[in-house]
């Protein structure tokens, strides 16, 4: 009998783990109209969250660019057919690439930011500060990072993708000598606003919620010790870099 | 003036007992422990209302613990605690919150938020539960730093304080709201003696100015006894003597004489309990 309930602790563990996530996701969902009825904070965040990992994203997006359009343009030479290289480099950025790339970048700059954080505010008991001053701290504080969070997702995604076709106009236009009026018109042929855009923000919306969830969780429950929040901030991003791979999946295979 | 000069003399009687008067908060039968742990196993205490209260305790006796289940933030596995008349493990958060607004505690190490600036951390409270005009916050906020002795580094960050100008805001921004008990854990740790002493003046000055009920948990014996009305000690999961400080020095107790002369020897051994020193030296099976 022991045995069998032995057995049964790594999933009791498993089930437990995943019902406190859910029930901060619950919370934090049902605190964003109090982070967006004091835009001042939200805001702030917002920018905090953004400007951290707006360089890297851009640059990210840019090589990303490059290099893609050097790969495409090898292999649609073999047919013929580089004419279709701008369209061909902005499906990939908007359908795949941007919220995916932007997704892991942003986990392990802003998502490792937003976990030490709040591990620190935890380990110098900032948090037990508040919360005898009778200040919820979900309110406080979780509550405007994770709409930051969620919003500052698309608008990196967006910027992502922008660097990237810049970096394919770079290759395709002023290192291969492509025409202009082709690489842009192939873009516009090919490239569909609602299956393509459009899917791409919700892809990285949803990206946003899990970061921003997984980061304000780990940073929130770390242990109150320096090892602690270490070990908080790595679980951050090695957490969030496995659910965006696997939401990647799930959200791809429904909506194309 | 020093600060044992401001202490007003007590006239109870060595008991495990404060006479009688209105209780700020009563404990009755408390137990609690982390996992296999015991921190208390029925602890009973009154702390009485507008006084200075101390719990005195050796490292690990459950003093700060003790000040977290008053406050709500951990709760009994047993027993019940009564602050202010309502008993905090039966309130729900919305109840304990209101009652929590009627709290100041000040942390070991100040807890101040360390993304904003002197001022910004006492304007914090009242930013968060009353909705004056910025002026009136201002204004406010100066008072209170000026009680504090720190007005003029409202502008700084908590990474630019010393310890005890830390501790002094935290002081500062747990009264803001004027409470009706404020609660110390281990308030002097770590101070250079200057500090030391404005912050016993500050606890004592609260407490006979405002009519502030203060209970304080710390190791500091000599420092406590020169504060306090009233003094518990604490160890092994319940109340080991309390009286007033003068009844405090004159037990009979060998461990509360240890406990309060600091001694290394008495019923509280030097020496973790262990295998004899030989056998670890020269037995033949080594230690794990």
């Amino acid at each position: 009998m022991k045995r069998f309930f032995a057995l049964l602790q790594p999933i009791w563990e498993f089930g437990a783990a995943l019902g406190r996530r859910l029930h901060f996701l619950v919370t934090s969902l049902a605190l964003v109209p109090s982070a967006l009825a004091r835009p001042r904070q939200f805001i702030e965040q917002l920018f905090y969250v953004g400007s951290v990992s707006v360089i890297l994203i851009a640059v990210g997006g840019l090589f990303v660019g490059l290099v893609l359009a050097l790969q495409f343009y090898t292999a649609l030479s073999r047919f013929g057919a580089t004419s279709s290289l701008g369209g061909l480099v902005t499906l990939a950025l908007l359908r795949e690439l941007g919220p995916v790339l932007t997704a892991l970048l942003f986990a392990g700059r802003a998502g490792t930011s937003l976990a030490s954080e709040l591990g620190l505010m935890r380990a110098t008991r900032q948090i037990d500060a508040m919360e005898v001053m009778a200040v919820d701290p979900m309110r406080r504080i979780v509550a405007p990072r994770f709409l930051a969070g969620i919003l500052a997702m698309p608008l990196l995604a967006a910027i992502f993708s922008a660097m990237g076709v810049l970096g394919s106009y770079l290759i395709g236009i002023k290192m291969m000598g492509l025409d202009p009026g082709v690489f842009w018109s192939s873009m516009r042929h090919e490239v569909r606003f609602h299956s393509d855009f459009v899917n791409g923000m919700i892809k990285s919306l949803i990206f946003g919620v899990a970061c921003s969830l997984i980061s304000l969780y780990e940073g929130y429950h770390a242990r109150p010790t320096a090892e602690g929040v270490g070990q908080a901030t790595t679980r951050s991003v090695v957490i969030s870099s496995m659910a965006i791979l696997a939401l990647d999946f799930l959200l791809t295979s429904f909506m194309y | 003036m020093t600060t044992a000069a401001l202490a007003r003399p007590w006239t109870g009687t060595p008991d495990l007992e404060p006479p009688p008067g209105p209780n700020a908060i009563r404990v009755r039968d408390v137990h609690f422990g982390y996992g296999s742990r015991v921190v208390f196993s029925g602890l009973n205490l009154t702390v009485p209302e507008g006084r200075i209260t101390a719990i005195l305790g050796p490292s690990g006796s459950g003093k700060s613990t003790l000040i977290e289940l008053m406050t709500g933030q951990k709760r009994v596995l047993r027993g019940e605690i009564e602050v202010g008349g309502e008993e905090v493990g039966a309130l729900s958060r919305r109840a304990l919150f209101r009652l929590r607004r009627r709290m100041g505690v000040l942390f070991q190490d100040g807890a101040l938020f360390t993304d904003l600036s002197v001022f910004e951390n006492v304007a914090f409270p009242v930013r968060e539960h009353t909705r004056l005009a910025e002026a009136l916050v201002h204004h406010l906020v100066l008072m209170k730093l000026e009680a504090v002795g720190l007005r003029g580094a409202h502008s700084l960050y908590p990474s630019q304080l010393s310890g005890g100008m830390a501790r002094r805001v935290a002081l500062a921004r747990s009264i803001v709201l004027d409470p009706w008990i404020m609660f110390y854990d281990e308030p002097l740790v770590g101070l250079d003696p200057i500090a030391m002493g404005m912050i016993l003046r500050l606890i004592v000055h609260l407490n006979r100015s405002l009519g502030i009920t203060s209970l304080i948990v710390s190791h500091d014996v000599s420092e406590m006894l020169e504060v306090a009305d009233w003094c518990y000690l604490i160890a092994e999961g319940r109340v080991q003597g309390a009286g007033p400080p003068a009844a405090i020095r004159e037990m009979g107790s060998p461990w509360v004489r240890q406990f309060v002369s600091g001694g290394p020897e008495g019923p509280v051994p030097f020496h973790y309990p262990g295998r004899p020193y030989a056998d670890d030296l020269f037995g033949a099976v080594r230690p794990a």
